[in-house]
Formats: C-alpha cells, structure tokens, sequence
C-alpha cells in the first residue's frame, strides 16, 4: 500500500496543474508573461534526492509515466513531456551526489531542472512547429516567469514532504534487506 | 566507465527514437483518440471533476469579493439596460413569431440556426500554453461529437476537438490554426453581407484574423459584431464570434484582413454550452434512411 504513495501524490499533482490557471490570479494570467506549471516535476527532484538509493531509479520511471499522462490529458501531443521529464530527471539523478541534500541544495537542482525541462519542451515545439516564439521572447516571458513560480512551489513543498519521504526511503532500504 | 558511458548514449538514443515516433504519429491529424488515451482521460477527468469543485468555491470567493467593490456602478448601468432589454422582448417575440408564420408558408421548418444545446462545465485547463485547450465534463455518452461549436454565454469559445466516454477537449478559439477555419459574416441590410473566413489566431494583435472574400466598397467600422454565417457546414448560423478591432490589408493590398476581438474571454471559462447542430445531422439520418431503402 505504502507503495502506492508516491504514485498517488504525483497524480494529484498532476491533476491539481489542470486548474492552475484557475488558481493564479487573473492578472498574472493575463499579463504577458506565462507561467508553466511543473509540479509534478518538481516533486520528481524531491523523489531523486531524498528517495532514490544508489540502485533504484524511481524518478526517472515516474518521469516516463507522468510524463505521458500529462501529454495525453493535456496537450494532445504525445512524448515531448514524457522524453523532456525523462531527460532532465535523469540528469538531476546524474547530479545529486555532488550537492548536498539541504533546501539549498534542492533549490539548485529545481531551477537547473526547470530551465532544462521547459527548453527541452520549448525545443521540440519549435522543431514541430507548434510554437514561433523567439528564443529571446521566450527566456524574458516564458522561462524566467516560469522558474521563479516552479521554485516557489518547490520551497512550499520542501518542508511539507521531505521528512516522509527521509522515512519511506528507510523502509525501502529495510524490504531491500529483507529481500 | 566507457560502458556505462555507452549504456546512456545508448539509452538516449532510443528515448529520441520513441519521441520522434510518438510525436509523428499524434501530429498525424488524427481524428479519434486510441482506447488508452480515452481510458486515462474519463479516469483523469474524473479525479479533475471532484478536485475542481472545492477550487472554484475558493476562487469564487476571491472574485466575489472584487465583484462587491463594483457592485453599485453595475447595478445602475444595468437598470438602464433593463430598461432596453423590455421593449427588445417585445419586438423579439413578434419577429419571431413572424419568422415562424414565413417559415410555415415556405414549408420550410429547419434552419441553419437551429442546435441543440448541451451544458457542460469545464474542469481542466491546459497548463501548456503553447496548448489552447480545455477539457469539458460531458463525452460521447452525453452526444458530444468532434468538430461541435462551443459557446459561453458572450460568444464563441472554440470546438470539440477530441472525445472520450465522460469528457471532451475543447480547442479554443484562440489556438485556431490554418486548419480550423469558421465561416462568419458581418450583417448588413438587404443582402449586402460581407462574407470572409476566420483564418487563424494572431498572437502579436492578440485577435482573430477574418479574411473578407469578396472586395466590397463598403467600409467596416470598429465595434461591428461578427457571427458564424453556418456556411461551413460545421457550425450553425448566429453564433456570436468577436468584434471589429481594427482592419488592415494583406500585403499585396488586394484583399482585407479585419482584425476580430474575440467576444468571450478564453480566461474565465466555467459552463458553456455545446451545439449539436440540428440540420447536419438530420440530413445524414435522411441519407441514412435513403441508403437502406
């Protein structure tokens, strides 16, 4: 049962970035500037530093799943979210060890990975032809709007899970013993 | 070391293949969604439609507190309109009325204009902006179709893109490409209608570009309402779509181009109401009919 947590939170998550534009105010969303909501993501770094072992690779196979589920419920075209998380995941899993896991630390990690998760999608929907935004457009509206609005949410979450997810780590390592 | 090295470049590669293969084939233009896809959006649209509830109550409560501060303003400019909207009522039931009374002397009881109305409440908004589109609570099971017209109560809002059992997508009118273009027309007295196509959504003027076909001598002005003409064969006619912003010509200065403000704000969407078109579907049940005698 204790399994199905993390998968649960990240659901809800991703269902809670579905009524975001709904929950910012309206100037905000009006303006021109554009924020992304990356929750799921950013919950997915907590999971790489705080819940991962040496040997498992948890985040980044939730990044694959989610990923997915967020390109099917919400933008049609499949894979861009999915290969974009995947990727970066992947590379905050590569980078954890040469930080330490404090709130700084963490912080860090969400804003190289919020910077690499939105280009990456930012990318491919110039390559598809999707978007025509230029790329200089796009750092001022787009991407810094976006970091800063994904960081807070990060320091938000920060103190609200990172202690259950210090103990399910515990357990995972205990059942790995026992196995 | 080099092997693990290998393993990653290894592993990327396949990632890139899997995206350029999903990417083709969901840009593909495809019309119905794979039973997967369909399943996760009735499962997430179920989840979207309890957690949705609880969260307009709080931002209504928001905007019920910015709506208090207006109150007294809107409250004397809508008696005056009120005033209006009586004696519109009267002249509205005679010209219907009058309209009923032609329509049965030309036997011809179905119009362009007719739809069915289905209510449905909107539950998700895309967090992609790139992405115009938002997910209603109603599907198939309720009679939604592809390609339906969805409309608020001030105007236009966009069309059914994709259908699952319990919910629906709908592309808004704002992220209207090439490829989805509405017929509309602009009123004028006895027969002299401008006609033209809404072609696509210009983000730098944030409006709607209507293409006019036919070069008319007559001047459009600020503020002209622009409807659906019913034309197209998709939406039905009357539906509300903008206002004249401004109007420019192409860049050979052969045609025109009017830029339209969309009539509905994309930014507070809550119930909106899809059209099932009436006379479409008739005439597929006649052909139908015809087919089997």
């Amino acid at each position: 049962m204790k399994r199905l947590y993390l998968p649960l939170i990240l659901f809800f998550l991703m269902t809670l970035e579905g009524v975001a534009l709904e929950l910012l105010p309206a100037k905000l969303v009006i303006n021109n500037s554009w924020i992304i909501p990356h929750w799921v993501f950013m919950f997915l770094v907590l999971i790489a530093v705080y819940y991962d072992l040496e040997s498992s690779h948890f985040s980044v196979i939730y990044g694959v799943i989610f990923g997915l589920l967020i390109d099917i419920v919400y933008t049609g075209v499949l894979g861009v979210y999915m290969f974009s998380y995947a990727f970066s995941i992947s590379i905050i899993y590569g980078l954890k060890k040469m930080i330490h896991a404090n709130i700084y630390g963490v912080l860090f990690l969400g804003l190289i990975g919020t910077v690499l998760t939105d280009i990456s999608i930012n990318f491919i929907y110039t390559v598809v032809g999707m978007t025509d935004m230029g790329w200089g457009n796009y750092f001022l509206y787009r991407l810094f709007p976006t970091i800063l609005a994904n960081l807070l949410f990060l320091i938000v979450l920060y103190p609200l899970i990172t202690k259950q997810l210090v103990e399910w780590r515990r357990e995972q390592i205990n059942r790995n013993r026992i196995l | 070391m080099s092997f693990f090295h290998k393993r990653r470049f290894f592993v990327l590669l396949i990632g890139i293949i899997i995206l350029i293969a999903l990417i083709g084939y969901s840009l593909n233009n495809r019309e119905n969604l794979t039973t997967p896809e369909k399943f996760i959006q009735d499962a997430v649209g179920w989840v979207q439609n309890v957690i949705h509830a609880p969260v307009t109550f709080v931002t209504n409560i928001f905007g019920n507190l910015d709506d208090l501060k207006n109150t007294y303003n809107e409250n004397q400019i809508l008696k005056e309109k009120l005033a209006e909207y009586k004696s519109l009522i009267y002249e509205v039931q005679e010209l219907k009325e009058d309209n009923d009374e032609l329509r049965k002397t030309l036997k011809k009881t179905e119009s362009i204009q007719d739809f069915n109305p289905i209510q449905a409440t909107v539950i998700s908004r895309s967090p992609e902006r790139w992405v115009e589109r938002v997910t209603i609570n109603k599907g198939s099971q309720h009679g939604i179709e592809p390609n339906m017209a969805v409309i608020t109560a001030e105007g236009m809002i966009g069309k059914v893109q994709t259908v699952s059992k319990l919910t629906s997508t709908v592309q808004l009118i704002t992220g209207f490409d090439e490829f989805n273009r509405i017929s509309a027309t602009i009123s004028r007295e006895e027969g002299k209608d401008i006609f033209g196509l809404i072609e696509e959504f210009d983000e730098e003027s944030n409006s709607l570009s209507f293409k006019i076909i036919e070069e008319s001598k007559k001047d459009l002005e600020e503020g002209e309402l622009v409807i659906s003409s019913g034309m197209g064969g998709v939406f039905p006619a009357g539906l509300l779509i903008g206002t004249v912003k401004e109007v420019v010509s192409d860049q050979y200065g052969l045609t025109r181009t009017a830029l339209i403000k969309p009539a509905a704000n994309m930014y507070d969407i809550n119930h909106v109401i899809v059209v099932d078109r009436k006379l479409q579907k008739d005439d597929k049940q006649n052909e139908e009919q015809e087919e089997k005698e």
